[in-house]
């Protein structure tokens, strides 16, 4: 089961750290992880995608909320959230016909941020799934010369989840 | 608060000297540690307050124990804390020392004991160079400790300090590691008296917890569980004896006639004499133990958390219980190996107190006496046993001669393997915090540090070790420590001439190939080194005939003491339930009574840890 673990965190030395150092140490899986400051930058808030059963979920949850530094951890999919990320994606120009180029990205939302030294650099901001599904579209087609991707973000829909105070 | 005027109010003083003060002002009497460059500026600062203040026979306020190696400090800082209850306080300088410290601060983080640990750190400047002496205290800490700080703004130092010490009592305890650069101890500012870092979160949560008190519907339903129950069990760890819960366990235990087993950590939260307490339970638990535990209907964990010694194959383990009630204080436990039925998270000592008082004030009258007079006909007929006619000599007869001239009131320390497991099964226990040990790390060089530290903690009292050849090898410069100190603390080194614990699973599982554990043919002279060490009294006992003068000698020296038995190199480690396995599995050998037919079930060795 995927779920996205989202993370209030105090910004202290080595905190994130100690965040990866427990999924390592228990072996549970990070498919991706995204971090920053909130708008308090004594804080940074993490969003997490992680794999496993109810029960190893609920063991990540509980673990992490042990680290000093948490000051609140909740599981995003409980509730109805938005998710979205972020990819940057490199083609080259006359790899496929412009025409073809143009109905894929239309289908998924995407739009050409550059064109230089005869490659295009493409954007796309969507839920992972959507991303994951433009990127096989591509190359289903022709290779992607480069690709970057932010890892989900996610925030719940009407009023904020996850507390600055647990 | 108080109005006495704090000593360094409104000075301004180094880093070090705030270090000092505060480790003062939190009530610690005893420092474990050793110097080094990166550290000099607090061992300056310690020497400096131990001038000025001094207790009334001339001793310094804040002794500082030197060990041979930064674990010894590690060790002495964890057995004075299993001792007292108190955090352990170990300083120690960067690099080196700091890494040499890793073993102790796991071990104390997976039996929950709080301590304190100060590393000096190259200065801020330097970190990332890879400067003299410089290792990434705060990446290696950090996978292992409670928590650790690294500090890097001068101003947040006594904040910290203080804040750790908080950290490390609080909710379920562990170690705290505050990592120091040496700028850092220099910088000169005002003293602030009482700063604490911002620990939201982590606050919040502890204080919810602690806060929760039993409700009385959650009284009710406990006791309802108990009502459809005829068979209820106890299940005592480690963590009631961080509860403090002794009084309030033997009351319930006494009222209800309920039977009550403990884990290797929770030894002594119960006297091991008690008609209540059927012992140990596990993988070397008494088979009378590990009976109750397939019959009982209700199991009632209390500070215990099915670990693998214990439940090696949790679906199987308790098979017959209906219910499973868990007290705890740690989130993290409830659920974790086996699902509970109800569970209270929170201030244990207060519950177990409030279901007494419920279940007088409602006039319950639950009474389980037939239930207990099984498992103490159970004790009986299943009694731990050896081969008591033996030429060789038998270390649970060694044990159990000790125990006849300590009477439960000792506190014992051990290393890791058989002499550990010996000891826990044939030794008593009167009070908590008697039994010290290394459970979940299963540490080797435990023992002799962690007496060590006992003894600083409780001068009065008579400290032994119980060691292993191999076990006691590991920290063995830490003699010349317990004699330097003229600490009046007793070894009895338990000689099988190897590994035994190791060669117990290599007879059992790997057709007797005594792959690097048999130490038959070392050049180890105990006796020469404990004398070379400054023991004054060092015995070697090879016949039974000799034992009981030798241990009532042992016992009864003043000063330190060493006491090596060479005992039956053969001698295992029973019952013993297979790794992995059920109770079902448990072997008894040929002294102690089976009541299950022994399995002849293939042993899947590479699948057993």
């Amino acid at each position: 089961m995927r779920n996205i673990i989202s993370i209030l965190i105090r910004n202290e030395a080595g905190a994130l750290a100690r965040v990866a150092n427990l999924f390592s140490s228990r072996a549970y899986n990070i498919d991706s992880l995204s971090v920053a400051p909130t708008d308090d930058q004594s804080v940074s808030r993490i969003t997490l995608v992680t794999f496993g059963s109810q029960e190893i979920l609920d063991q990540i949850i509980k673990q992490t909320r042990k680290l000093i530094d948490v000051i609140s951890i909740i599981d995003m999919t409980d509730d109805d959230y938005h998710e979205r990320e972020f990819a940057l994606i490199k083609i080259e120009v006359g790899s496929i016909s412009n025409h073809n180029l143009s109905l894929l990205m239309e289908s998924y939302g995407a739009s050409i941020l550059s064109e230089k030294d005869n490659f295009y650099t493409i954007e796309i901001i969507a839920s992972s799934e959507k991303v994951d599904d433009f990127i096989k579209a591509i190359t289903a087609k022709i290779p992607i010369d480069s690709i970057v991707r932010s890892g989900a973000l996610a925030i719940a829909k009407g009023k904020p989840l996850l507390q600055k105070n647990s | 608060m108080s109005t006495k005027k704090h000593p360094l109010s409104n000075q301004s003083v180094s880093g070090a000297d705030k270090i000092v003060q505060i480790l003062a002002d939190q009530g610690v009497d005893t420092l474990f540690g050793y110097s080094g460059g990166a550290i000099l500026p607090v061992f300056d600062a310690v020497f400096r307050f131990n001038q000025i203040n001094k207790h009334l026979d001339g001793s310094d306020a804040l002794p500082m124990v030197v060990p041979a190696n930064e674990q010894g400090a590690g060790f002495m800082a964890s057995g004075y804390a299993r001792a007292s209850g108190k955090p352990g306080v170990v300083i120690v300088t960067s690099g080196p020392g700091a890494t040499n410290c890793v073993t102790p601060i796991r071990d104390a983080m997976a039996d929950s004991i709080p301590m304190i640990i100060i590393s000096g750190q190259v200065s801020t400047g330097a970190i990332g160079t890879d400067a003299f002496q410089e290792a990434p205290v705060n990446s290696l800490m950090g996978s292992i400790a409670k928590h650790v700080f690294l500090i890097t703004d001068p101003e947040k130092l006594e904040a910290t300090v203080r804040t750790a010490f908080f950290i490390a009592s609080s909710g379920r305890p562990g170690p705290v590691v505050i990592d120091i650069p040496k700028d850092i101890q220099n910088h000169v500012s005002l003293f602030e008296e009482d700063s604490l870092l911002d620990l939201s979160g982590y606050k919040d949560r502890i204080e919810k917890i602690s806060k929760n008190k039993i409700s009385e519907a959650q009284c009710s339903e406990f006791y309802d569980i108990l009502k459809d129950s005829k068979k209820p069990l106890i299940y005592a760890g480690g963590g009631s004896i961080h509860a403090n819960i002794s009084e309030e366990l033997k009351a319930l235990c006494e009222n209800l006639n309920i039977p009550i087993v403990t884990t290797l950590m929770g030894i002594g939260i119960i006297s091991t004499e008690h008609k209540n307490c059927l012992n140990m339970l596990g993988m070397h638990g008494t088979a009378y133990a590990n009976y109750a535990i397939d019959d009982c209907d209700v199991l009632i964990a209390v500070g215990s958390r099915f670990d693998d010694r214990v439940a090696g194959d949790p679906p199987e383990f308790a098979p017959k219980a209906k219910k499973i009630i868990h007290f705890d204080i740690d989130p993290s436990e409830i659920n974790k190996v086996k699902g509970v039925d109800f569970y209270f998270l929170g201030d244990i000592k207060q519950a177990i107190a409030d279901l007494d008082q419920y279940h007088n004030e409602h006039n319950l009258g639950l009474d389980f006496s037939a239930w207990l007079k099984e498992c103490q006909d159970n004790k009986n007929k299943y009694a731990m046993n050896y081969d008591r006619n033996s030429s060789l000599i038998q270390p649970y007869a060694v044990i159990e001669k000790i125990n006849a001239l300590t009477k439960g009131n000792a506190i014992i320390s051990t290393g890791v393997g058989q002499h550990q497991m010996w000891a826990a099964q044939y030794a008593s226990f009167h009070r908590p915090r008697l039994w010290l040990t290394s459970g979940s790390m299963g540490t080797m060089g435990f023992g002799l540090p962690a007496a060590i530290g006992a003894q600083f903690a409780r001068p009065d009292a008579l400290v032994i070790d119980i060691d292993g050849d191999g076990s006691i090898r590991m920290n063995i410069g830490e003699l010349e420590t317990a004699s330097s100190y003229n600490l009046p603390i007793k070894i009895l080194l338990l000689n099988n001439l190897g590994d035994g614990m190791v060669m117990q699973w290599q007879r059992m599982f790997y057709q007797s190939r005594m792959s690097a554990s048999d130490k038959s043919l070392r050049k180890k002279d105990f006796i020469k080194t404990a004398q070379a060490d400054g023991f004054d009294l060092a015995l070697r006992v090879t016949e039974n005939k000799e034992l009981d003068s030798a241990l009532k000698q042992f016992i009864e020296h003043k000063g330190p003491a060493f006491l090596e038995v060479l005992i039956d190199p053969e001698a295992s480690v029973l019952p013993m339930v297979p790794p992995g396995q059920s109770y079902k599995h448990m072997v008894t050998g040929d002294f102690i009574p089976n009541r299950y037919k022994e399995s002849d079930k293939e042993v899947n060795s590479s699948a057993m840890f």
